[in-house]
């Protein structure tokens, strides 16, 4: 595997920026804690860093498929290195920090300076997971990611049964955690075990494991402890069980966001966990892909049985999640390149609709859908946010998840052959089912006594141009893909060539 | 002309309604909001006007051709042209929308203090969608164009419709066609994949398609697939059940577009039948048959209906039954006939439609048992209704009566007994308008709104006049149109009797 070092692409070292700046900007903000202008400060971080992130895009080879920007710091075992596949995320997890940077800080109740700090601190950790080539270095990046998201659910936390969310939350995360770790040790361990003669070295790095020859027998072993430490954080079913319920409590919008925005789950798998352990993937296919095609359905069905608005979306992600897996693990360039684009078209898309989520939540008071009712007249621009961002998870012509969806529909087809393939396809239609039954009952349905049309506000100019640019970026990207396609080509002719050998 | 086919006339067509759907939605709350929808839906009218002077009528190929990459990785690109068998949609389409804005002429949402803008921006969305349907020479811009007429019909019915049921409506209309969206993407991408096979390259465009044939088994598969997914948009019976409730729930404007504009019978005879010929050609027994099915069912069940918009509805699932029978037959006239028949089925049920809007405004319902009368205090909209639906059924003098006459000798000839069928079928049709035309325009005034209201104010006679001269016209002298339509007829037949 080679790499092009960072002085040859840009003027300074990119990536390391792309961690250093939000890490900076969370500093600041604790030592100006109490100021006026922290805010404007944090927001001001937020947007230098999606500015670093276009020029990361801008100075990327795109038609290169070698790992690129790479910075080398041997004595702490730092590598970093992107790809386009890594560059695609790079830019949705900055456009994220920037919508929710200027998203969260209007509700009273929440100090804003001390949330915005700690949303600078998650950024840094999603930028050190997607661009690190080493295992320990994506896992303690994850693990500080995890214990941040828990301290927003605890911090602002505010009945008892959040309490058992939030002990949920954490106990399916750290086992996930324990064995992505475990299976890393098993990967490394058979690795330094199987190459005695050139040292035996542990080495976590990415570069290191794939330069020697892999090896069959803790391959399976590997494969599994990897994949199931990723497949609950994604989250995959049957390991979904945390998510609706820490999806109810805490934040609306800013935990959910940066917790399933950014699918690090599924950039784990295509990063790490295809490539290292190329044979066992190939032996657990179809078992992968059966378990995902059962979740499409499953969560479609519960997504109907919701009450709640935040329960159902955390269904939908569920639903999603398994669709993206099945296009990775068809092993195929084109699903892989779907897949990806598909898990950051989601990513996006789920964002908007938990943005309008909250936003409705800021003038009903809640997000149970026999509660809501009746708000499209009032604010029809959140409405149609709402329901442009769901279809977008549906793959709507329109919307980049069409294309993504289309791609792994081909990819499915030349796979697993064409009747799995539709039913999959029909699974979606259950998903446009519960989102529509969803818009109805809280947009569309009769409003609600206790819910007089005055408390509805007019949306305010920072509503529509925080839900208008995540709106704008979605149905741009949807209506021109050009651009996405060509950045992750070549990435992911490179990722599909580990399987197309034989 | 040369000067008008160097002008990429097809974009503009397609431009002018999104623009239009663009100013309305941003100045939705102007008082002159609508006149901005007028003026958008008659300047695209113009455009297909200029379209049809400036087609050639010699050639069967595409004409007008506009291309721009779009997703140059996937070969997809944004391809548009007329043929014969597209030409005349377009304005058919564009006249259908200028009547939909002036119906929805201060048209309120049902429960709600909606701004009318909105209502004419989802209406020009829609229409330059429907628009993009009929120009479409991709496959993946057809499908695009296809299931983007979804979202502005779902927001349509459920924000500016009648009745209790018209969520429902909206939600069941757009489950199914989503449903039916996956076999059509799946016969399409199938389709490609087979050409990839023959070629070694992935190609969505049309011409390229449709030069070479694919191996039969594949074309089986295909013509399986779209005919499913074009099925349930025809409707064909026992894909159907989304229109009746559609046709009572949604705004009547908005019936009058989705009855009169006939997609699914469009992509049978564009795509399913000429990409996929020889599964066409030994399938015509499906066609047939379910033509026939359609024909009976909807002429039987128009007759129990209580209300005059589920009376078109279903006696519009006969009609479209008719057409597709006709493409069972292969033969050129039956084909034109099919063509110029739902041409007629636009201006007709567009225009019956049209008339119960104008008509529920004033009498506050469509049901039969609530009118009757009408004749008395609006003599010239029931005038309008009994003139749509003669041409409906098919009456000598209207448009209607050439199309069905081709279709049935050409019928008679290939499928006797569907031929016969679709004869007892028009009587069917017959009976199923004038009982409850009589019931509900003739006979004694019962009902005190309708004793009082107004015959058809001048903005409606602007709006039913264009339709109704149109219908009277091509029944007397059908043979420009005809002739037009003649070479893609004659090539499409061709190309399916020459394997």
């Amino acid at each position: 595997m080679n790499e092009v070092h960072w002085a040859a692409l840009a003027g300074y070292p990119l990536l390391a920026t792309l961690q250093l700046l939000p890490l900076l900007g969370a500093l600041f903000l604790l030592i100006l804690r109490k100021a006026r202008l922290a805010v404007a400060i944090g927001r001001l971080f937020a947007v230098a860093e999606l500015v670093v992130a276009l020029e990361l895009y801008a100075r990327i080879e795109v038609s290169d498929s070698v790992m690129q920007f790479a910075e080398r710091l041997d004595l702490l075992a730092y590598h970093a290195a992107a790809d386009g596949i890594s560059v695609l995320f790079v830019l949705l997890t900055a456009l994220l920090g920037v919508l929710l940077a200027f998203y969260g800080m209007a509700r009273q109740q929440v100090t804003p300076v001390h949330l915005l700090g700690v949303l600078l601190l998650i950024e840094a950790s999603l930028m050190t997971m997607l661009t690190t080539m080493n295992l320990l270095w994506f896992a303690a990046a994850s693990a500080l990611q995890l214990g941040l998201i828990g301290y927003l659910l605890w911090r602002w936390a505010s009945a008892s049964e959040e309490k058992l969310a939030l002990s949920r939350f954490l106990q399916y995360q750290f086992f996930g955690w324990c064995l992505f770790v475990a299976g890393a040790v098993v990967l490394v361990w058979s690795h330094a075990d199987a190459n005695t003669l050139v040292g035996g070295r542990w080495s976590f790095d990415l570069f290191d494991l794939l330069a020697t020859p892999q090896i069959g027998k803790y391959q399976s072993a590997a494969f599994y402890l990897l994949f199931y430490g990723l497949a609950i954080r994604t989250p995959l079913f049957p390991l979904h069980g945390w998510l609706p319920n820490s999806a109810g409590y805490g934040l609306i919008a800013v935990g959910p966001v940066l917790l399933l925005g950014v699918k690090v789950g599924i950039y784990g798998m295509a990063r790490f966990l295809l490539p290292l352990t190329a044979e066992a993937v190939l032996v657990w296919q179809p078992y992968v892909v059966a378990f995902a095609m059962v979740g499409v359905f499953y969560a479609a069905v519960l997504a109907f049985r919701q009450a709640n608005l935040r329960r159902l979306m955390a269904f939908a992600v569920v639903s999603h999640t398994s669709l993206i897996v099945i296009g990775l693990f068809t092993l195929h360039p084109a699903g892989v390149q779907g897949a990806l684009l598909l898990a950051v078209n989601f990513g996006l898309a789920i964002t908007v609709m938990l943005l309008m989520i909250g936003y409705v939540y800021r003038r009903a008071g809640t997000t149970r859908l026999d509660s809501l009712g009746g708000l499209f007249d009032r604010v029809p621009f959140i409405a149609i946010a709402f329901l442009i961002g769901g279809l977008a998870l549906l793959g709507m012509p329109g919307t980049p998840g069409f294309d993504a969806v289309h791609l792994v529909l081909e990819a499915s087809i030349e796979t697993f052959g064409a009747l799995p393939t539709i039913a999959t396809a029909l699974g979606n239609v259950a998903a446009a089912g519960f989102l529509l039954w969803a818009f109805q009952r809280a947009f569309l349905a009769a409003r609600p006594k206790d819910l007089p049309a005055s408390r509805i506000a007019r949306p305010r100019f920072m509503e529509y141009a925080v839900g208008g640019t995540a709106l704008l970026v979605l149905l741009v990207a949807g209506f021109y893909p050009e651009p996405w396609l060509q950045l992750t080509d070549s990435a992911t002719q490179a990722l599909a060539a580990y399987f197309t050998h034989d | 002309m040369t000067e008008l086919a160097s002008f990429p006339l097809l974009s503009a067509l397609l431009a002018l309604p999104l623009g239009g759907a663009l100013a309305t939605a941003l100045l939705r709350r102007a008082p002159w909001a609508q006149w901005i929808a007028l003026s958008a839906a008659l300047l695209t009218l113009l455009a297909s006007l200029l379209v049809v002077a400036a087609f050639d009528g010699q050639t069967s190929d595409f004409q007008l051709v506009d291309s721009a990459n779009w997703i140059v990785g996937l070969n997809v690109g944004y391809l548009v042209g007329v043929d014969g068998i597209s030409l005349f949609f377009l304005p058919a389409t564009a006249l259908l929308f200028c009547g939909a804005v002036l119906a929805g002429w201060r048209i309120r949402a049902a429960d709600a203090a909606l701004s009318p803008g909105l209502y004419f921006a989802f209406l020009l969305l829609l229409e330059a969608a429907t628009l993009g349907v009929f120009c479409a020479l991709d496959t993946i811009l057809f499908f695009f164009c296809w299931e983007f007429t979804l979202l502005p019909l779902y927001f349509l019915t459920s924000l500016w419709g009648v009745g209790s049921g018209r969520q429902a409506a909206a939600v069941r209309y757009f489950l199914v066609m989503l449903a039916s969206g996956v076999p059509l993407l799946f016969g399409l991408l199938a389709l490609s994949f087979g050409h990839a096979a023959i070629a070694g390259a992935l190609m969505f465009d049309l011409p390229t398609l449709l030069a070479t044939p694919l191996p039969v088994a594949a074309q089986y598969a295909v013509f399986l697939l779209l005919f499913v997914g074009f099925a349930a948009k025809v409707p064909l019976v026992p894909l159907h059940t989304w229109l009746p409730a559609l046709a009572m729930g949604a705004p009547a404007a908005v019936t009058a577009l989705i009855v009169g504009l006939k997609l699914g019978a469009y992509g049978l005879i564009r795509l399913a039948i000429p990409l996929a010929p020889i599964a066409a050609r030994d399938l015509h027994w499906l066609l047939a048959g379910c033509g026939t099915l359609a024909i009976l069912y909807g002429g039987v069940a128009a007759m129990a209906q209580s209300n005059l918009r589920g009376v078109l509805a279903y006696a519009s699932l006969s009609h479209v039954g008719l057409v597709v029978l006709a493409l069972a037959t292969f033969s050129a006239s039956a084909l034109q006939g099919a063509l110029l028949q739902l041409l007629n089925f636009s201006v007709a049920a567009g225009g019956g439609f049209l008339v119960l809007a104008f008509l529920q405004r004033r009498s506050g319902s469509t049901d039969i048992a609530q009118l009757g009368g009408v004749m008395r205090s609006m003599p010239l909209l029931s005038g309008f209704f009994l003139l749509f639906g003669l041409a409906g059924i098919g009456l000598p003098g209207t448009s209607g009566f050439p199309g069905e006459l081709l279709i049935i000798v050409a019928a008679l000839h290939s499928h006797t007994g569907a031929g016969l069928a679709a004869l007892f079928g028009t009587v069917l049709a017959a009976a199923a308008f004038l009982a409850p035309f009589r019931r509900a325009f003739l006979g004694p005034l019962r009902n005190v709104d309708i004793a009082a209201g107004e015959d058809l104010l001048a903005r409606e006679k602007a709006v039913l006049l264009m339709p109704a001269l149109l219908i009277l016209a091509v029944g007397v002298y059908p043979m420009p149109i005809l002739e037009l339509l003649r070479p893609t007829a004659e090539a499409w037949v061709a190309a399916l009797a020459g394997l």
